[in-house]
């Protein structure tokens, strides 16, 4: 049986390469990685590169005053976007047939530390501090408040694939009929619980984080958001895959041989109906930390074999943890929205080139470099959480008869 | 939206038997705000790490399947709070400029309980983990429904809980803070026992809710003889059926 259609239909985004469309496409196919700025303030002692949103961001209305944080700031950033097609959407389908399904794994926590200093110097929490801005589930509402949603509306929170995951349930609710549209992708914000978090752990890179290099030390921190209005119709962008799993081996890191990883990929090829030979371009999830990279090549080999063109776009934004499978998801959504004479720009592997031997062989895009993207394209990005949680997406576009 | 219930456990201080429930549904009256579960069916080592809102969620997830079903069957976990009372702490590390626990820092994921019933149960399936504020059982038994579809051959095994918020945050809550949770496995209609679950808008204002969480709420009804159910959302009104 096959699936019935799951179009992304509309794409709003920001991140550190940006907000307008054209300059986000740009900088995403050249590997630039300049956006990323250092940071001397969140972690002490310490000096730490970081993919900050440097947009102006639009203020939460004064009627949604106690949601009023950055990471849902982001979020409406986004929302901005795709406001007209999910106006659009509830007109024709009823408000109470558009859904919300959001990932994060921020919050508003960095507001919740603002709050907290406040009561550490005075005794109260600060004032204008509301519990909506840090419970996950305050993410989801937001949305839908903002959009006027009233369907479902809940915030899936698997660490680093909850953005992935979102849009995976957003399709369910879609094929379901409990929805005709969603509103459906996730937001994180930098913060200092999660800069000063990863490190403790040791993950964060001395540099800007270098993937897949046997120099690689770890990762670079980022902020996001992306948000699609998910709905049933056929053509444009489709989510055409999903696979997931679960570790079931350490909470803060990968079973060395990738075996989770693996079967998310081949889920996901199985639940869109596709040879591994299809896919035109992975985007990794490449966190540069010496344990993901070599357990997600090994899994890649597999799978998909030596050949398929791969990257990490996180040199380019940070690692946005939450958001990260929502706006990779989004990345692979620009490059397949801009293909054009039977190719498909790729967006560059950004590192320093030096292979490490112990890497499974994998096939890291070129700056430059274009796939072959024949009448109909597919593209995979990969997700991978503290906890095992880990979610793999196809996305797909046909040429128009 | 029809599907069936399986299976179900729950876990309240002093309620921890089906019987007790039962007796409890007869009669409900508000729980205890205090205890937690020893949780004596995980190894000493993984124990250790547990919280108690781990230790309630997964005495109720290894009630609700047998041992094959643990390591097989996917995993919806639902928490209003999740770990937010051990964030305190490092949130308080950070704005006083202290190191944090790296241990800690990990286990405070939305998603700490259901990568520990993961280890716990050996278990590699898909597996969810979310939050709803007040209408988070409600968006549980969706996201289970959500995993039905896409594989409806196995059920989910679908766990709710949650304990009291620390001082810090709970004077901004207004809420049935008990500790508590509640598993049920959910499968495709006619598996067993068929539960409807039908969203209405809200076209009157909501009446006061019960005095302890929604999704025991949902447990009092599914042990009554009543035949339908109507729970109040945020911005839509839940209603069950039997049947």
């Amino acid at each position: 049986m096959s699936r019935s259609p799951c179009r992304l239909a509309a794409l709003g985004q920001v991140s550190a390469l940006g907000r307008a469309r054209a300059d986000v496409y740009a900088r995403l196919i050249s590997g630039d990685s300049s956006r990323l700025t250092l940071n001397e303030q969140l972690v002490p002692e310490r000096r730490l590169w970081l993919g900050e949103v440097h947009d102006a961001l639009p203020e939460i209305p004064v009627s949604l005053a106690r949601f009023a944080c950055r990471n849902n700031q982001l979020a409406l950033a986004a929302f901005e976007s795709i406001a007209p097609e999910v106006n659009a959407a509830i007109a024709r389908f009823g408000r109470a047939r558009v859904g919300v399904v959001v990932g994060t794994s921020t919050s508003g926590v960095g507001d919740a530390e603002a709050a907290i200093a406040h009561r550490e110097k005075t005794g109260v929490l600060a004032h204008e501090f509301h519990y909506d801005q840090l419970e996950f589930g305050g993410l989801a509402r937001f949305v839908a408040e903002v959009s006027g949603a009233h369907g479902p509306a809940y915030t899936l929170s698997t660490a680093c694939s909850s953005g992935a995951r979102a849009l995976a349930s957003a399709r369910s609710l879609v094929a379901l009929g409990v929805c005709d549209a969603v509103v459906s992708g996730a937001a994180d914000s930098l913060c200092g619980l999660t800069t000063n978090g990863f490190a403790a752990l040791g993950a964060i890179s001395a540099g800007v984080m270098n993937p897949c290099s046997a120099n690689r030390d770890g990762l670079t921190l980022g902020e996001a958001s992306a948000l699609f209005l998910v709905t049933g119709e056929p053509g444009g962008i489709q989510l055409l895959g999903v696979g997931d799993s679960s570790e079931a081996h350490h909470m803060s890191a990968p079973d060395p041989e990738g075996r989770g990883a693996e079967t998310a990929m081949r889920d996901a090829l199985a639940d869109a109906g596709l040879a591994p030979e299809q896919i035109a371009y992975l985007n990794l999830h490449g966190t540069g930390t010496p344990q993901n990279d070599s357990m997600e090549a090994a899994a890649v080999a597999r799978v998909l074999g030596s050949d398929v063109p791969c990257s990490s776009t996180k040199p380019l934004v940070g690692h946005t943890l939450g958001a990260a499978g929502a706006i990779e998801a989004a990345f692979c959504w620009l490059l397949l929205a801009e293909r054009h004479g039977g190719e498909l720009a790729l967006p560059p592997h950004v590192w320093d080139g030096v292979r490490d031997p112990a890497l499974a062989p994998i096939h890291l895009a070129a700056k430059g470099e274009r796939a072959r993207a024949g009448a109909d394209t597919f593209v995979m990005t990969n997700s991978f959480g503290f906890g095992g949680n880990n979610c793999t997406l196809v996305l797909g576009a046909s040429d128009p008869p | 939206m029809k599907a069936s219930l399986l299976r179900w456990s729950a876990w309240a201080p002093g309620i921890e038997s089906p019987a007790a429930w039962e007796t409890w549904a007869k009669a409900p009256a508000p729980l205890p705000a205090t205890g937690s579960p020893e949780a004596k069916f995980l190894p000493a080592m993984l124990r250790r790490r547990c919280t108690p809102l781990t230790r309630t969620m997964l005495t109720a997830a290894f009630g609700c399947a047998e041992p094959d079903e643990l390591a097989r069957l996917r995993t919806v976990f639902a928490s209003r709070h999740g770990s937010i009372n051990e964030s305190i702490g490092l949130l308080e590390n950070v704005v006083r400029r202290e190191k944090l626990s790296p241990a800690t820092f990990s286990h405070t994921v939305h998603n700490a309980q259901a990568g520990l019933f993961s280890i716990a149960a050996s278990n590699r399936a898909a597996s969810s983990s979310l939050s709803a504020q007040e209408d988070s059982w409600t968006a549980a038994w969706i996201e289970a429904l959500c995993f039905l579809e896409r594989d409806p051959r196995e059920p989910v095994l679908v766990v709710i809980g949650d304990v009291p918020l620390a001082d810090t945050f709970a004077p901004l809550v207004a809420e049935a803070a008990v500790p508590y949770a509640f598993a049920v496995q959910v499968g495709t209609a006619g598996r067993g026992p068929v539960v409807e679950l039908e969203l209405a808008e809200l076209d009157s204002p909501a009446s006061a809710p019960p005095p302890w969480p929604p999704a025991l709420e949902f447990l009092r009804w599914w042990l009554s003889p009543e035949q339908s159910l109507e729970q109040e959302n945020r911005s839509s009104r839940a209603r069950w059926r039997k049947g």
